[in-house]
């Protein structure tokens, strides 16, 4: 039996309540005890005065590029970049090459990570064969062979009728259904955010449209249909007010989510073209931001993600209409949550916390995210008072193209630990 | 003329620089600036094609990676008036169709010890993050719907001297069509803020940017209503090849609704001029009698101020009098 004593550590565990100066036993991977106090003795003693001990955060959105795309992100390079942000479980959108429509790539991505054993991963499958849009995914192979939920990620089920069969089909296999919101008829060859930063830019603007009627189509569908329909990273005030009124509504089983980014910046990080602020959904104007972290607080938005998408370099020394969507996330993200939420006093750490661990577990239904004694000791410390500049150098994923590189952040993971092990400590990932 | 041309253009110059290295948006420039450009612009234009020396020994490389006539030659033939060693690649012949990146075959210029490069190219931006990257001044010709400030700052200049004026104070400039296609109109109403003058907009809502009212100008859907006592007509193209297809029904309506005619200059104040970037669509932009023969229309010699612009830019931006050299940000 291996044991594990984190000490004098303040330990956040919204799930149950705890908010508090405790310390955390860990034995054969579970937690043990949660108290003050403990005098216990173990293999292995984490001093953690003046640190802040979480629930191992989970990421409800990455791309991992693996199979297909290693010269982009890897398991194993997406895994590191987790844990350097005190991510012990992520969800792997099934955007790969080939398409994860398939029982064969949710078991190489599953055989994969069980081999690195760094961190948790979750594959998905894709709603439609080869993320077309025509015809559905054999959707109950794919949960049977271990898929954790469906979506298109990356595109949009653009037929309504279509979709009207995933959700039927998501409510038979009780899988489900997570849907990236894009009208393509009114994105036409957008690559920013529509409004007064693309006219002065002379770029294509995205409608904040294109997002709304999306959402509210997939509402619609979810209440006619029902399903669990969980909306992944939304960016604008409609797409908010669409959710508000459907959860008040009642009708239909809807989560939702943002990315971390599009609480924290704006469209004006496109100006002098940066590359990095290419993504969709594209940063938005500040009344959207403004709309989106009001919906954080009134809990309309349950979940925060990264989105995480790593390129090659090449893919971003391109001209903007050219470059590649997405920006890495995964290294920052308890950091940008710290820094533009906690810090200005939108919301509490508590509540920033269970947005990136317990509500994501409820929403993927996976007995993590907590602190409770029995669970899963995957847990992250936290320094939160420290400042930081991400930069391509203390980067751990290959994607080098981060929009929070050279901004100062507050916040950094210090320990990181799965299934009772220690996998992170300050600054390197410790091999197993 | 004076006997000494060099002379007469060092005693305006007056070992004056831009506050600017490379030039991509308007918003570069000061009004300190644009009054020495504007100096040195009216004495080069004054001198026609006398061969000045101020630039000799210094290269420059027209890259345009988009179709081009007249800001082509106009470019090209104003380095040589300069003694400036000019070469000119474009879209189809450059190592851009080989699968070549934009910052690839910029750097390999660059590697030429080039004065500066023009840059000409379908995607906004090019030009600002090429500059970041090579020790020669970049100059945009134009970059997709953002800016064409060589453009603005020639058109500037005939705007001006109409009026006899350092500035448009009290003047309205009428801008007609496809604004939101438009980088002429991206340079032009910068610097129509930059010199004062009150600006309308007149084009179906389709064609006008989001918030393009930021730009402290009044949007119509009217063009009579939009050319009422108007002291410039600015007729832009419609921009088929950017985009501009199914922005409105038909070019036939579009012309009928917004084609500057003889009947809608005559809205304009007595001494209105009509002003056009080029190319022309006859009778869709402008009516065909007014493009080149009217007295109100001053499109050739927007063309002919585009020479001396470009010489003055090329002259200050190559030849810096305080010695100082460009920062090159990133490698």
């Amino acid at each position: 039996m291996t044991t594990l004593l984190i000490k004098n550590g303040h330990v956040i565990d919204p799930a149950n309540g705890i908010d508090d100066v405790h310390d955390i036993l860990v034995a054969d991977g579970k937690i043990q005890k949660v108290e003050a106090g403990l005098n216990d003795t173990a293999d292995e003693v984490i001093d953690a005065s003046g640190l802040t001990v979480t629930p191992g955060l989970i990421d409800m959105q990455v791309h991992f590029r693996e199979p297909g795309r290693e010269d982009r992100e890897t398991l194993e390079t997406g895994s590191w970049a987790a844990l350097a942000g005190g991510v012990t479980s992520a969800v792997a959108m099934p955007n790969l090459k080939p398409v994860a429509d398939n029982q064969t790539v949710i078991e190489f991505i599953i055989k994969r990570s069980n081999e690195l054993d760094l961190i948790n991963i979750y594959p998905t499958g894709s709603i439609t064969t080869g993320q077309e849009g025509a015809t559905l995914s054999e959707i109950n192979e794919l949960k049977t062979s271990g898929a954790i939920a469906i979506t298109d990620d990356g595109v949009d089920v653009q037929d309504e009728g279509i979709l009207r069969r995933a959700f039927e089909y998501s409510k038979t296999c009780d899988i489900l259904l997570m849907s990236h919101c894009e009208t393509n008829t009114l994105t036409e060859d957008g690559v920013m955010h529509e409004g007064w930063v693309s006219t002065q830019l002379g770029l294509a603007g995205t409608p904040a449209a294109s997002e709304d009627l999306a959402v509210q189509k997939n509402i619609l569908l979810a209440e006619m249909c029902g399903g669990r329909l969980h909306l992944l990273h939304n960016s604008t005030s409609g797409a908010v007010d669409a959710i508000r009124r459907a959860k008040q509504a009642g009708k239909a089983t809807i989560t939702a989510e943002v990315s971390v980014q599009h609480f924290a910046l704006t469209d004006e990080e496109c100006k002098g073209y940066n590359t990095n602020a290419k993504m969709y959904p594209p940063l938005r104007s500040q009344d959207h931001v403004d709309a989106i972290i009001a919906a954080i607080k009134d809990d309309t938005i349950d979940a925060f993600t990264t989105d995480h998408a790593p390129h090659i370099e090449p893919d971003k020394l391109q001209p903007f209409d050219k470059a590649a969507f997405g920006s890495t996330g995964l290294q920052t993200s308890f950091a940008v949550m710290n820094t533009y939420l906690v810090k200005p006093g939108h919301i509490s750490l508590s509540k920033g916390i269970s947005k990136m661990s317990a509500e994501p577990a409820k929403i993927l239904g996976i007995d993590k995210g907590t602190l409770s004694v029995g669970a899963d000791a995957d847990i992250a410390i936290f320094d939160i008072n420290k400042d930081w500049v991400p930069s391509n150098e203390n980067r751990l994923s290959k994607g080098k193209n981060c929009i929070f590189n050279g901004k100062t952040l507050t916040g950094q993971a210090q320990y990181t630990i799965v299934g009772g092990r220690v996998k992170f400590k300050q600054g390197q990932i410790v091999a197993s | 003329m004076v006997d000494n041309p060099e002379k007469d253009l060092l005693n305006i110059r007056a070992d004056r620089d831009v506050g600017f290295f490379d030039l991509f948006s308007i918003e570069q420039i000061s009004n300190d600036d644009l009054a020495l450009i504007y100096q040195l612009s009216r004495a080069f234009r004054g001198y026609k094609t006398y061969k000045f020396d101020f630039n000799k020994g210094c290269s420059m490389v027209n890259a345009f990676f988009e179709h081009s006539t007249r800001t082509l030659a106009s470019f090209d033939l104003s380095g040589k008036n300069l003694s400036m060693d000019t070469n000119s690649i474009s879209g189809n012949s450059s190592s851009i169709s080989k699968g070549e990146g934009y910052l690839d075959t910029v750097l390999t210029l660059d590697a030429y010890n080039l004065k500066t490069i023009v840059i000409r190219c379908r995607e906004a931006g090019v030009p600002e993050m090429m500059a970041r990257h090579v020790r020669a001044s970049i100059i945009s010709a134009g970059d997709g719907w953002h800016e064409h400030p060589t453009q603005a700052l020639l058109d500037g200049l005939t705007m001006l001297d109409h009026f006899k004026s350092d500035d448009l104070n009290g003047k309205t400039v009428t801008i007609v069509g496809d604004i939101m296609h438009s980088r002429v109109f991206g340079s032009l109403v910068r610097l129509l803020k930059l010199l004062k003058a009150n600006i309308r907009v007149a084009a179906p809502e389709t064609f006008l940017p989001a918030h393009v009212e930021n730009y402290g100008l009044k949007t119509f859907y009217s063009v009579e209503d939009a050319l009422d006592g108007a002291d410039v007509v600015y007729a832009l193209r419609v921009q088929e090849e950017r985009g501009a297809n199914g922005f409105i029904p038909t070019l036939r309506e579009y012309s009928k609704m917004y084609g500057i005619s003889r009947k809608r200059m005559d809205l304009a104040a007595k001494d209105a001029i009509l002003m056009h970037p080029g190319p022309v669509r006859r009778d869709i932009d402008v009516h065909s009698a007014l493009v080149a023969v009217d007295e109100q229309s001053h499109i050739l010699r927007q063309v002919e101020n585009g020479m001396a612009v470009r010489k003055a830019l090329l002259w200050v931006l190559c030849s810096r009098c305080d010695g100082k050299e460009k920062e090159v940000t990133l490698q």
